[in-house]
């Protein structure tokens, strides 16, 4: 049976808070597509630590199933997302988000 | 001494997070997510939720992290890494700002939240337990899951196959 103190468990809520943070910087700031996306996924990671915070917290399980659904949703996003980034890098010859000047490939 | 582990995987989750944003060259952010992805990991371990430390190794670390490596090496970046200048001073503070600010008014929202706490006591987040609700509650969305993933599939397939088949053959002397 897992022992945690309270305390711990709402320094593990500011942790998921500064790896949303992390990421959404990473997001707006970083220009290659590919590190976008990583900031994506770091974004994700700290709801799921939200969430199995919350699980923790209230003793209910729907938190748990809940990480195992946004696991499977940001896998799919990464293989569409990189799909999508194989294409464009076959017409444009970058992935530089700033040097794409067209929507039309 | 678990707190102090805790303490311990939940900075190496925070640098790790800093290494991806930071890091010049992405394969050295795909190495950041993936310690990351490790240090959260451990923290679900830790708290006992076992079956998700080992979701998030084996669908994380193992399927997500090796495909952004599959694609940074697939594709040629080396004339792309630090090409011209980085991000002015300017962008630098807005997004650091804005992604600060909103952390901010996540943790108002979450700490205006009032959680019915239990106490501990229960076993949580062991296969058994996690099975056991996935296919008796939560069975049509688990089912639904598999049909967007079939749909995601075939989608990965359409976007990542060239363009035009034929082209293709013609190109390479029709030796497909």
């Amino acid at each position: 049976m897992p022992t945690y103190s309270a305390s711990m468990l709402s320094w593990s809520h500011y942790v998921a808070i500064a790896l949303f943070g992390i990421g959404l910087t990473g997001f707006l700031l970083r220009r290659n597509a590919i590190v976008v996306l990583m900031c994506v996924e770091l974004m994700l990671n700290a709801v799921n630590l939200i969430f199995l915070e919350v699980a923790m917290r209230t003793q209910s399980h729907e938190g748990i199933l809940f990480v195992v659904f946004v696991v499977t949703v940001a896998a799919a996003e990464a293989a569409i997302g990189l799909a999508i980034l194989l294409n464009l890098y076959r017409k444009q010859g970058t992935l530089e988000l700033n040097l794409f000047r067209m929507l039309q490939g | 001494m678990k707190d102090w582990l805790i303490t311990a995987c939940g900075m190496l989750s925070l640098a790790s997070a800093l290494l991806v944003v930071l890091a010049s060259s992405p394969i050295y952010s795909a190495l950041g997510l993936l310690f990351s992805l490790f240090g959260l990991s451990a923290l679900y371990l830790i708290w006992g939720s076992s079956f998700l430390a080992v979701i998030q190794i084996l669908i994380y670390a193992g399927a997500i992290v090796v495909l952004f490596v599959f694609v940074v090496m697939l594709l040629d970046l080396s004339n792309t890494i630090n090409v011209g200048k980085g991000p002015g001073w300017f962008a630098t503070l807005l997004a650091t700002s804005t992604g600060w600010l909103f952390s901010l008014f996540l943790l108002r929202a979450l700490n205006r939240g009032v959680f019915a706490v239990a106490p501990p006591g229960k076993m949580m987040g062991s296969l058994r337990v996690v099975s056991q609700v996935l296919f008796k509650e939560y069975l049509w969305p688990f089912e639904i899951l598999s049909v967007f993933l079939l749909a995601v599939i075939i989608a990965a397939y359409c976007l990542a196959r060239p363009e035009n088949l034929d082209a293709e053959n013609n190109r390479t002397g029709g030796a497909r």
